[in-house]
Parts: C-alpha cells; sequence; structure tokens
C-alpha cells in the first residue's frame, strides 16, 4: 500500500504533462459551451468609462505585448479597439514592445474596415519607440517633437484627426493592454497621477492580482485581467470571440490542477498514518 | 491558399512542434528551434531599432543637418548619438571607461524621473486610498466600512512584517504573523490567476495546431507530429538515444 | 586620467539626476524644454544600447563556432535565423504590412518569431501542473490560507467554476464571481500594498545612491 501511494506520488511528470494537453485540446475540437454570467467590477468599470467617452474624444490605445502573452491579450485588444470604434471615439495607437509589431498590423489590417473607419481620420497609427519613459514624459508638452512621423514615415500633424492634438490635455483617456508593467510602472505614474489622464487597460492575468491597490485608489479607472477579463469583455460588447472559445477550453485544466492539489495533498496525509 | 500561408503554417507548426518535443525529452529538433529563435528574437530587435529610431532619428536628421548647414540642430543629434556609441565600448577593455559616459547619462536622467513619480504613485497614493475611505467612513455602507478596515489593517501588518527588522516578540510577532496571513491571500490569487494565464498561453499554441491540422494545411500539425513520432522510435530501437550534452 | 574615467561621469550622474527630478517639481517653460530635449536624446541612446545584447550574444556563439565547443552546430541555427531575418526586413524595408498585405518581415514574425516566442513561454504550463502535484504542499495554516484564495480565483475564472459553486453553494446566496472580486479587491489589495508601500521607499532610496554616486555598480570595474 505504501509502496504504490509513494509511486503514485512520484509518478512520471510526462503523463501529467499528457493529462493536462488532452484537458485543453479536446474542449478546442469539442467546445463544452457552458457560459458564466459573471462580470467583475474592474471590468464593468472599463466599459462604462469607454461608454461614457463622448463620440469625436480622442484616446490612447497601447498595444503593448507581444507573442508570448498574446493569447491573453490579443482578445482584450481586440474587444476594446471594436469598441472604441463602435463609440466613434478616434484612436491613436502606440506601442513600447519590440514583439508586437505583427500582432498590432493584424489589428490595425482587420478591424477598422469592418467600422468604416478610415486611417488618419479617425485612427492612426505611431512607430514604435524603444524608451517609454522619455516617450511619455516628453508627450505631456509637444507629442511631435518624438512622434514627428507616423508608422508609414508621414508627417503625423499633417493627419485631419491630429488637427487639435498637441498633447494629454488633448486625450480623454489612455487604455494600455499589456504583457508588462507599462500600466502600472510608466503610464500609470509618469501620466496618469501626474497629468490626470485617466488610465485604463488590460494586463495578463498574473499581473490582474497586483493591480489592486491602483483600482481601490481609482488610479486606474477599469482594467481588464487575462483570458477571463477579455471574455467578460466580449460578452459586454456583444461580439463573442477568441477569449470566449477561449476561457471555455480552459474549465477541466482548472479543475485537473484543483484536483491534483488536492489529491496530492491527500496521499501524503494517508502516507503519514499507515 | 496562397502557398505563402500554406508554407507559413508548415514552418510555424513545425516550430512549435519542435520545442513542444522537449517535453518527451531533450532531442536535436528542440535543440535547433530553440537556438533558432534567438537568432530571429535578436534579428527582429535589431532591424526594429534600425527602421524606427537609427534612420529616422539618427542618420536622416544628421545627413539633413549636414547638407543645409545647419549646425546647431547637428550638434542636437550628434551628442546623444555619441553617447549611445560610447557604450559600444563596453567590448574593448581598454576603452571601455568611455561607455560610462552613456551610461550615467542614462542612470541620471532615469533615477531622476522616476523617483518622484514612483513616490508619488506608489507611496503617497497608496498611503492616501487607505485612510481616504475613513474621511467620510459613517456614510459607507456596513461592507464598505469592514472593506477598508480590512485593508487599513492588512497594509500596516504588512509593512510591520516588513520593516520592523528587530526581533519579532510579543505584540510586533503578532501583527506580523498577521501580515503574513495577507501576504498568503495575495501570493494565493496569484497563483490562481497564473494558472490561468499559462493555461492561456498554451491554448494560444494548441489552437493554432489544431487550425494547422486543417487539410486546407495539408495537414501540416499531423505530418509534423508524425515525423517526430517516427523519429523518436528510430531513436530508441536503432540509436542507444543520441547523447545530447548541454551547451 | 581618473578625472575622465570617474568624476566626470559621477558629476554627469548627479547634474542630470537632480535636473531632471527637479524640473518635476518645477513646471517652467525651461524646465520643460529641457525635458523635452532630453527625453529626445534618451530615447536615441536608449537604442543604442539595445545592440549591446546583440553584439555580446553573436560573439559568444561566434567563439562557440570557432572553438567548435560541444553542440556548436547549434549556433549555426543562431546564425541561421538572424540572417533570415535581417534579410526579410530587408526585401520588406522594415515594413511589416504595406497597403493591408503582409510582407515579406510580417510573413517572418507571423510564421517564425511568433509561434517560437510563444510556444517557448506556453510550455511553462506544463511546469505549472507538475508543481499542483509535486510540490503543492498544504502543510500549515498559510499554507491553506494560500491554497483557499489560489482555489477562489481559480473556480471564479472558470464558467464551470459557476456552474459547481451554484449547485453544491447556491443556497448560500453567494457566487464565486463575487467572493473572487473581494479576494482580490480587499485581502489581496491589502498584501500587495503592504509590498509596494515597502518596495516604493527601496526604490526612492536606490535612485538617490544613483545621482549622489554612491551606488555605481552600472560603471564597472575601475
Amino acid at each position: 500500500m505504501k509502496d504504490t501511494l509513494n509511486k503514485i506520488l512520484k509518478i512520471d511528470r510526462r503523463w501529467l504533462f499528457l493529462l493536462l494537453s488532452l484537458s485543453i485540446l479536446i474542449p478546442i475540437i469539442k467546445p463544452i459551451g457552458i457560459s458564466s454570467s459573471s462580470i467583475s467590477s474592474s471590468v464593468q468599470n472599463m466599459y462604462d468609462f469607454i461608454e461614457k467617452i463622448p463620440a469625436g474624444s480622442t484616446v490612447f490605445l497601447g498595444i503593448d505585448y507581444d507573442p508570448s502573452t498574446a493569447p491573453e491579450l490579443h482578445p482584450q485588444a481586440t474587444a476594446v479597439m471594436k469598441h472604441l470604434f463602435k463609440k466613434n471615439i478616434k484612436v491613436v495607437i502606440l506601442t513600447f514592445i519590440a514583439g508586437s509589431g505583427g500582432l498590432m498590423d493584424e489589428l490595425v489590417r482587420t478591424i477598422p474596415p469592418q467600422y468604416g473607419k478610415v486611417y488618419g481620420k479617425d485612427y492612426v497609427v505611431l512607430p514604435y519607440m524603444p524608451n517609454f519613459t522619455a516617450v511619455l514624459t516628453q508627450m505631456a508638452s509637444d507629442m511631435y517633437a518624438i512622434y514627428d512621423k507616423d508608422i508609414n514615415n508621414k508627417p503625423l500633424k499633417d493627419y485631419e484627426m491630429m488637427k487639435n492634438i498637441k498633447n494629454y490635455k488633448d486625450f480623454a483617456a489612455s487604455i494600455d493592454i499589456t504583457g508588462t508593467a507599462l500600466l502600472d510602472g510608466a503610464w500609470l505614474p509618469l501620466v496618469g497621477d501626474k497629468y490626470n489622464l485617466p488610465i485604463l487597460g488590460g494586463v495578463t492575468a498574473i499581473s490582474q492580482v497586483g493591480l489592486g491597490p491602483y483600482l481601490q485608489k481609482k488610479q486606474i479607472k477599469g482594467l481588464i485581467g487575462g483570458m477571463k477579463g477579455a471574455s467578460e469583455y466580449e460578452r459586454l460588447t456583444n461580439e463573442q470571440a477568441k477569449a470566449t472559445s477561449g476561457i471555455d477550453a480552459l474549465n477541466i485544466a482548472h479543475l485537473l490542477v484543483i484536483f491534483f492539489i488536492i489529491f496530492s495533498n491527500i496521499i501524503l496525509l494517508v502516507l503519514k498514518f499507515i | 491558399m496562397e502557398l505563402s500561408l500554406v508554407l507559413g503554417a508548415w514552418v510555424a507548426a513545425g516550430m512549435t512542434l519542435f520545442i513542444f518535443s522537449f517535453l518527451y525529452k531533450d532531442n536535436p529538433f528542440y535543440r535547433a528551434a530553440e537556438h533558432l529563435y534567438v537568432g530571429v528574437g535578436m534579428a527582429w530587435f535589431i532591424q526594429l531599432y534600425t527602421y524606427s529610431v537609427i534612420i529616422p532619428k539618427v542618420y536622416k536628421p544628421l545627413v539633413d543637418t549636414i547638407k543645409a548647414g545647419d549646425w546647431v540642430n547637428m550638434w542636437l543629434v550628434l551628442i546623444p548619438t555619441v553617447l549611445g556609441l560610447s557604450l559600444i565600448t563596453q567590448f574593448i577593455p581598454k576603452i571601455s571607461w568611455i561607455s560610462r559616459y552613456g551610461f550615467t547619462f542614462l542612470m541620471g536622467y532615469g533615477a531622476g524621473l522616476i523617483l518622484p513619480a514612483g513616490l508619488a504613485t506608489d507611496f503617497m497614493n497608496q498611503i492616501v486610498g487607505t485612510i481616504e475611505p475613513f474621511a467620510n467612513f459613517f456614510s459607507l455602507s456596513a461592507g464598505a466600512m469592514i472593506n477598508a478596515i480590512i485593508i487599513l489593517i492588512g497594509t500596516l501588518s504588512v509593512l510591520f512584517y516588513f520593516f520592523f527588522s528587530v526581533e519579532h516578540k510579543g505584540a510586533i510577532k503578532k501583527v506580523s504573523a498577521f501580515g503574513v496571513y495577507f501576504l498568503m491571500i495575495y501570493f494565493g490569487a496569484s497563483f490562481g490567476n497564473t494558472v490561468m494565464a499559462r493555461f492561456s498561453l498554451l491554448y494560444g499554441r494548441f489552437d493554432t495546431l489544431v487550425k494547422y491540422s486543417k487539410g486546407e494545411y495539408f495537414y501540416a500539425t499531423n505530418w509534423i507530429i508524425l515525423g517526430l513520432l517516427i523519429y523518436f522510435i528510430c531513436e530508441k530501437i536503432f540509436f542507444k538515444a543520441v547523447k545530447l550534452k548541454k551547451t | 586620467m581618473n578625472i575622465f574615467k570617474k568624476y566626470i561621469p559621477l558629476a554627469l550622474v548627479f547634474v542630470f539626476g537632480i535636473v531632471t527630478l527637479a524640473s518635476y517639481y518645477v513646471p517652467h517653460r525651461v524646465s520643460e524644454s529641457y525635458m523635452e530635449q532630453i527625453s529626445v536624446w534618451e530615447n536615441i541612446v536608449f537604442a543604442f544600447s539595445l545592440f549591446l545584447g546583440a553584439i555580446s550574444l553573436l560573439y559568444s556563439h561566434y567563439n562557440k563556432i570557432v572553438k567548435k565547443v560541444d553542440g556548436w552546430g547549434y549556433s549555426l541555427f543562431v546564425y541561421l535565423g538572424f540572417i533570415v531575418m535581417i534579410v526579410l526586413a530587408i526585401v520588406a524595408n522594415g515594413k511589416i504590412s504595406d497597403e493591408g498585405q503582409m510582407t515579406a518581415l510580417g510573413w517572418g514574425f507571423n510564421y517564425i518569431y511568433n509561434p517560437l516566442s510563444a510556444t517557448m513561454f506556453s510550455v511553462l504550463a506544463f511546469y505549472i501542473i507538475s508543481t499542483a502535484y509535486r510540490s503543492f504542499r498544504i502543510k500549515s495554516s498559510s499554507a491553506f490560507l494560500l491554497f483557499i484564495a489560489g482555489l477562489i480565483l481559480m473556480l471564479g475564472n472558470i464558467p464551470l467554476g459557476d456552474l459547481i459553486w451554484s449547485k453544491l453553494l447556491g443556497w448560500t446566496h453567494t457566487s464565486i464571481a463575487s467572493i473572487k472580486d473581494w479576494v482580490m479587491n480587499v485581502p489581496s489589495t491589502a498584501g500587495k500594498r503592504g509590498i509596494l508601500i515597502g518596495v516604493s521607499v527601496g526604490a526612492a532610496v536606490t535612485s538617490l545612491k544613483i545621482i549622489f554616486g554612491i551606488e555605481r555598480g552600472y560603471m564597472g570595474k575601475d
């Protein structure tokens, strides 16, 4: 008995890997299809905030993630961008993450046409800049000193939507979807707290928990966290897409983790008494 | 379907599966993909900095200002360029001290900028956030009152845990032990969410592999899995596991 | 030589540090134009600093190939990947897409860089499951608390968690989602806030040490 239990505890971990793979793979092929009705408060706040931004206002949308966090954050960015365009809000898209290139490009190629949005009139894309501290500090006085050209190397100032835009005072909010600490480590201290520009964002599930203090103090006005947050935002905006099917596929895998923790601890407990 | 997309699917599925094959055991396919990743990643960064900063912010302005004889603006580009280039001297031991000029510029600027911003966001505002609810405490709902008290007690006890480097005894020990509970809840919550984050990434890869397993991509995923299986079987039967020493 | 090697750099860090710090608190035209110019400079210097990593990496793999150390063949793949991507970038003139069409560089991003990078990180999921089974030991009250918090988050994150909760504990008129929200917004926030305040003090001290030349690890050896 003791030997068997010990053996079970020391099982080749590749079996665990296989189980995990199947638990995610099978629901991808055959979705479970249970929907959840809950919306977390920070996602609701984010949605409400964007709903209240007057049409014609301009916001920043930071696409600050790379492939390593894209499965969580790409659906968030997609849902938020759609919401902004639906509300006829003008969007200045920018990034400080080197690996975001192709992902940002995909968003910009696919989403604006769906809403009949025109480049330069409804949205612009800024080129990648390596140093966020310098850029965020600079944009407080005159953003064109650092972004004189857009991503297509054309003078940024000449675009119709940029006519009356000079610095943070001309923006309604900044929304940063990021897989790093850019939201709480850059946009918030360098822009939000200093120049009172409302800061919102989307982060990985890992970062989400650590942002609690900023949400409580309302330094961050709204937040989407991980795949779950993205699926909630998709539901709020009525655009069920990748995150909804993603969270569905994660059901069994989560239960598997819970089961493994409890199961292995029970075995240990039993081993103690025999 | 376009040839480039099909080819892309095969390359992408191959790279993905080669890396996953490590989970079974170390093998040359994994090693090759891993090293390829290092090279590709580095090249991606280099091309990006070149096309987004070096050409538009350094090369072009320098050429333009020199052509126009605009010396003031030329210096304004030349100074940071020289400071930047000074960093490269790091690799030449004899003159590596020159790189200090670039680094001191970066460090001085960074420290001067982050110091006040960090204090405002992470220190002052957090203290304000903790005591703010007590300003109009009695107008809060019962739930909000309790939450405000929990946050106050939790924050203080965690600070006690961190800041009292004296021996934890008596009342201080009790308070800081309480702080540990709050930390545990934070770490537990972080663990719970880390599970979702990691699994989301795996979902992302699997979802792509399932997509590439379809007929329109000529069953890329399936064929590559089959190839890897054959390799591992052959390796087991014919060769006595190719010994891979860690590089 | 000491003056060029040591004192001038230390004086520079002090001057840049103090002036930048001061301009945070002094809203004046002069401080604004200082920040404007210095930020543009910073952006350029920083870009150069990123080339350092690339040079050192390529150099170390070059050494492996030249010295034929074990597994040197794999180092060739570093160069292969590097050259392929650089060629794609040159062909596409640094553009990922052109008039809505994916360029060669875009192809390289989507089908080489993206899968490699994403898969490298997704492998971590497998270590989560093995940690859960092999190392998550509930042996003390604080470990139990850690488990409960994790359990609430995990259940609260999945639709099946909702369902299980309402089937088992529906009579309590609570939902796992609201409990999860509370855990994140109240006790976990308190825990993190304590950490934040502590860390911010540490960071401020480090910044001051840099400005005043006490911390000079970044300068390397004399």
